[in-house]
């Protein structure tokens, strides 16, 4: 949603009751911002990212390129944003669970120093991500969700 | 075996993970969608920078990298 209607509508009211997660309607949506246009993009840039082995400089690059891009979006706000909560949103100490859980065993095994013994997840995903099929799917999945977080 | 209980411990991080993605979506729901906690953390600024958000996106980036380019 475009930040500035966002704002009027918030302030129409004079609160933003109801605004917590509020949707964009078709008129806000740019003709670039919808599913039928980034998701395909997005694809190919997964097909494409998918075939170049790490380590590469065309895998560097092109992380470091998309990557930059979509960082740039999120900060500048130029793909517009979702109003967000006020406040902590109720029961998201639920959140910590899985977040600490992750956290802490990440943090033991590097601590560990034992690549075969208590290997991070970066270790136990490369096999997996060695694959063309999984490395694109996950590189297709890294953008959807980085460009759920930009619009946030 | 060490192996073993650190795999079991990621899996358990990521059962979790999807549960509550799944039980935040239910209607109604005590616990809030991944997108509402990630809105709340991003709005944190530090006077007029906007640490969390600089925080989220650049830790998204990174692991981006971490995984697809090394």
């Amino acid at each position: 949603m475009n930040p500035g209607r966002m704002a009027s509508a918030m302030s129409a009211d004079g609160d933003n009751e109801g605004m917590d997660q509020p949707r964009a309607t078709a008129e806000d949506v740019r003709p670039w911002d919808r599913a039928v246009v980034t998701y395909p993009l997005f694809a190919l840039i997964a097909l494409v990212g998918g075939l170049f082995p790490s380590f590469g400089l065309t895998a560097n690059l092109l992380v470091i390129g998309i990557g930059g891009t979509m960082f740039w979006l999120g900060i500048s706000g130029r793909a517009g944003r979702r109003a967000a909560p006020q406040g902590v949103p109720r029961g998201a100490a639920w959140w910590l669970l899985p977040v600490l859980l992750f956290a802490s065993t990440e943090l033991f095994a590097f601590s560990k120093h034992s690549i075969e013994d208590y290997p991070t997840l970066s270790l136990l995903a490369d096999p997996f991500l060695e694959h063309y099929t999984a490395k694109a799917a996950s590189y297709f999945v890294w953008l959807v969700a980085f460009w759920g977080l930009v619009r946030r | 075996m060490s192996k073993a209980i650190i795999i079991t411990l990621f899996s358990l991080a990521g059962i979790a993970f999807l549960v509550l993605a799944y039980l935040s979506r239910r209607e109604p729901s005590r616990v809030p969608s991944l997108g509402s906690m990630s809105a709340f953390v991003m709005e944190y600024r530090v006077g007029k920078v906007p640490v969390g958000r600089i925080a989220v996106l650049g830790f998204w980036w990174w692991a981006g990298w971490h995984f697809f380019a090394r």
